[in-house]
């Protein structure tokens, strides 16, 4: 048990090799699995509501999956359609993943998202007379703000009332969908229309990526002909810079190695000096920028540019988003990934219908399949259930989650044997799961 | 001008009775979450047992032309999905939000996805009386003024609403069971010590929710609606979950509790002249149920070890 500890501080670019290896097979495989077993269900589910006999249900169900990825990913013009729906899925993702990090369960991205769409909606609205280049940049700076206001509310009633996220963050959602609604409906009504505000002037959109490239480089390089129908805009690329900004928040800073250790473990976060409080409710806030963000660019950067108030309660967004976050283990990548998957089957969902003739909402019933497995198979409980081959038997060489000041504590729980958890992974869903007032991870699992 | 308006709303019977009924049928998935989480599985998945009840309910009695399989079948089928939350939080160790998360977009997915297939495309059209929950008047207390028409004459489920709430009421506080399920809501280890099953309460609290819920869906569409729509459930049982935390996890005040958002509900509609937003009207149960988690009108606490997954020492 001890000799992964010493290994793990030679830092030979062999040995670092093989522990990224390692990191990517553990990051990589269970959520694969995870996946895999979603679509698997998913089949038979397509196969027991299909007529015909056995063969025939077994072909429905081929052509259905074949109709997924076709429609998501079969050619340019449907992968700029789904990159157009993965955008908001990395935004509301990183802002679940974010508050993740730091053991806080962030199912209020829906209503965060809401505040964030609605507060650009007015700015844009109502200054619609300015130029772009100012209005633009003040629309997504107000959404962030926004959403942060409403992320923040959670965090202040879980690190001062002990009020716990999810219940509150429900609340909070259903306010925020009401509220935004009453504003649609009220003073910003569209005239003549009832239900939605008129749509946002064209110095407050966000241009598409392909019209964009045509106005600029395109004069060189020459024109992307048929721009029109790739509908992917520029807040694709504001989504990479928010992965950036969130790889370097949680894995280069001290902010972000305070939120790992105060998920791991906020009683180690106390005694390490790690202000609990405070880092709470910033993460609360960042995250809700996040999911401000993306209500504002879906607004700004896709057709119909105008709210509509029935849009904000049956929008499924922010709850996609802890699928992704989960499916993608909070890292970036893994959200990118997870995003894409999501975004593809929203897309390519309307297809099943048309092509295959079974309804399109089995991509629902495929996305919350994806969140069962996943949230079963990190739990070592499962494990027992694998074959021995797939146990994970020895802790991965992962870096413990630990701050520096405690890790020779953690070096000698290593050493002694008696901690099961190695893998960060393991206490990811294990940790933050319910009522309890502080999320204590791996407590179940020890003994 | 408001004022008037809702003093003169106030004192109608039709206004009571509505909000009654808004109660009653809230009032069902709050006693499942009520009695879920007392035995330490976080269940907000009242949602969409709900809705599979809803669906259920109607789909059954549609094909039977039986008005009690209806809501049998409404029951069995939350029933079934509460089984399904059961077998993962409990026996998986999953995530219980993430697990009735994951519940609520299968319901409404799975509504949605077998809708077309059973009725051929052609949705379900508004059902016959004889498919439909009849109200029932009780005898003479119906003529009563004003307290006949708001208490006794209510659809037939309210009466059986009424009675489970203080049914659940001396089950969880005046039995032996109740103090088990308490028990192993608040100190598993405990409870298992002194020789109770701590999974095997927990399923089957689990899945009395799950039964609840989908009375509650057949309540809605059997009884309140007549017909099926898709997504019709629409928030309720997010509304019950509020219901079941402002009520303090207990039956009786997610009763009050219930009334209170019933009456917020049935307010709505008829305050619209008066110029107040119906929609700001319904963020009331939220913005209460928030009020009292902060903890300025009595703070609410959770059952000690809900949501923790329990695992026996011995294995």
């Amino acid at each position: 048990m001890a000799m992964p500890t010493v290994q793990r501080r030679t830092s030979t670019p062999a040995s670092r090799l093989t522990r990224w290896m390692h990191t990517l097979k553990s990051s990589l495989g269970r959520p694969l699995i995870a996946v895999l077993v979603a679509f698997i269900l998913g089949m038979i589910i397509v196969m027991i509501a299909s007529p015909g006999a056995l063969g025939d249900r077994f072909n429905t169900a081929v052509s259905a999956y074949y109709n997924l990825v076709m429609g998501s990913f079969g050619n340019i013009q449907s992968i700029s359609y789904t990159l157009a729906k993965t955008t908001p899925l990395i935004f509301t993702g990183l802002a679940v993943a974010l508050a993740y990090r730091a053991g806080l369960f962030n199912i209020g991205a829906a209503g965060q998202l809401a505040v964030g769409a609605m507060v650009a909606g007015i700015i844009g609205l109502k200054l619609g007379s300015l130029p772009g280049v100012i209005l633009v940049p003040m629309m997504l700076v107000a959404s962030m703000l926004a959403g942060a206001f409403w992320g923040s509310i959670v965090g202040i009633l879980k690190a001062w009332r002990g009020a716990h996220e999810v219940v509150t963050s429900i609340m909070l959602n259903w306010i925020a969908f009401y509220v935004c609604a009453a504003l649609v409906e009220g003073p910003f009504q569209a005239p003549g229309l009832s239900q939605q505000t008129t749509p946002l002037s064209a110095s407050a959109t966000l241009p598409s990526l392909a019209n964009l490239y045509n106005q600029t480089l395109g004069t060189i390089f020459g024109q992307i002909p048929l721009a029109a129908q790739y509908t992917v805009d520029v807040s694709l690329l504001l989504a990479f810079v928010a992965l950036v900004v969130y790889w370097f928040l949680t894995s280069r800073t001290t902010f972000g190695y305070s939120l790992r250790v105060i998920g791991q473990n906020p009683k180690a976060a106390r005694y390490a000096g790690i202000s609990v409080k405070r880092n709470l409710v910033l993460a609360m806030a960042l995250a809700g920028a996040f999911a401000g963000l993306a209500g504002a660019t879906r607004l700004m950067g896709q057709s119909p540019y105008q709210l509509i108030s029935s849009g904000f309660s049956s929008d499924s967004t922010g709850f996609d988003a802890i699928g992704v976050a989960l499916l993608g283990r909070t890292t970036a990548i893994g959200v990118i990934l997870s995003a894409l998957l999501f975004g593809g089957l929203q897309q390519a969902g309307p297809f099943l219908q048309l092509n295959v003739g079974v309804p399109g909402d089995l991509i629902y019933i495929l996305q919350a399949l994806v969140l069962f497995a996943v949230a079963v198979e990190y739990v070592p409980s499962f494990q027992r259930f694998l074959p021995p081959f797939m146990r994970r038997t020895k802790p991965v060489l992962a870096p413990p989650l630990v701050p520096n000041l405690i890790k020779s504590e953690a070096l000698l729980e290593h050493a002694s044997g008696s901690s099961t958890a190695g893998p960060p992974e393991a206490t990811l869903t294990d940790n933050s799961v319910g009522a309890t007032d502080a999320p204590t991870p791996a407590t179940s699992q020890e003994d | 001008m408001f004022l008037q308006v809702l003093g003169h709303v106030l004192i109608t019977s039709d206004l009571w009775q509505a909000a009654l009924q808004f109660a009653a049928l809230l009032l069902l998935p709050a006693l499942g979450g009520v009695i879920s989480e007392r035995s330490g599985v976080v269940n907000i998945a009242m949602e969409g047992m709900m809705l599979i009840g809803a669906y259920a309910g109607v789909m059954v009695a549609v094909a039977t032309h039986n008005i009690l399989l209806g809501v049998l079948g409404a029951m069995i089928a939350g029933g079934l999905l509460a089984l399904v939350h059961a077998i993962v939080s409990i026996n998986f160790m999953a995530n219980q939000t993430v697990s009735g998360i994951a519940i609520n977009i299968a319901a409404l997915g799975l509504t949605n996805f077998l809708l077309p297939i059973q009725t051929n495309g052609q949705g379900i059209t508004a059902l016959d009386s004889s498919l439909r929950l009849p109200q029932a008047a009780l005898g003479p207390l119906a003529h009563i003024p004003f307290i006949g028409p708001v208490l006794f004459q209510q659809n037939i489920l309210f009466y059986v609403v009424v009675l489970i709430v203080i049914l659940l009421h001396f089950l969880l506080f005046r039995t032996n069971i109740g103090l088990r399920i308490r028990a192993v809501g608040e100190h598993p280890q405990a409870a298992d010590t002194a020789g109770v099953n701590v999974r095997l309460v927990r399923y089957l609290c689990v899945v009395s929710s799950g039964l609840l819920s989908g009375l509650a869906g057949a309540f809605l569409s059997l009884g309140i609606a007549g017909i099926f729509n898709q997504d019709m459930t629409a928030g309720q049982g997010y509304i019950a979950l509020a219901a079941m935390i402002f009520g303090k996890y207990t039956p009786f005040g997610a009763a009050g509790a219930c009334i209170v958002f019933g009456l917020g509900e049935a307010l709505s509609p008829r305050l619209q002249d008066t110029g107040i937003s119906a929609n700001l009207l319904s963020t009331l149960p939220y913005l209460l149920t928030l009020v009292a988690l902060v903890g300025l009108v009595g703070r609410t606490m959770a059952p000690a070890a809900d949501g923790v997954p329990y695992e026996p020492a011995a294995e």
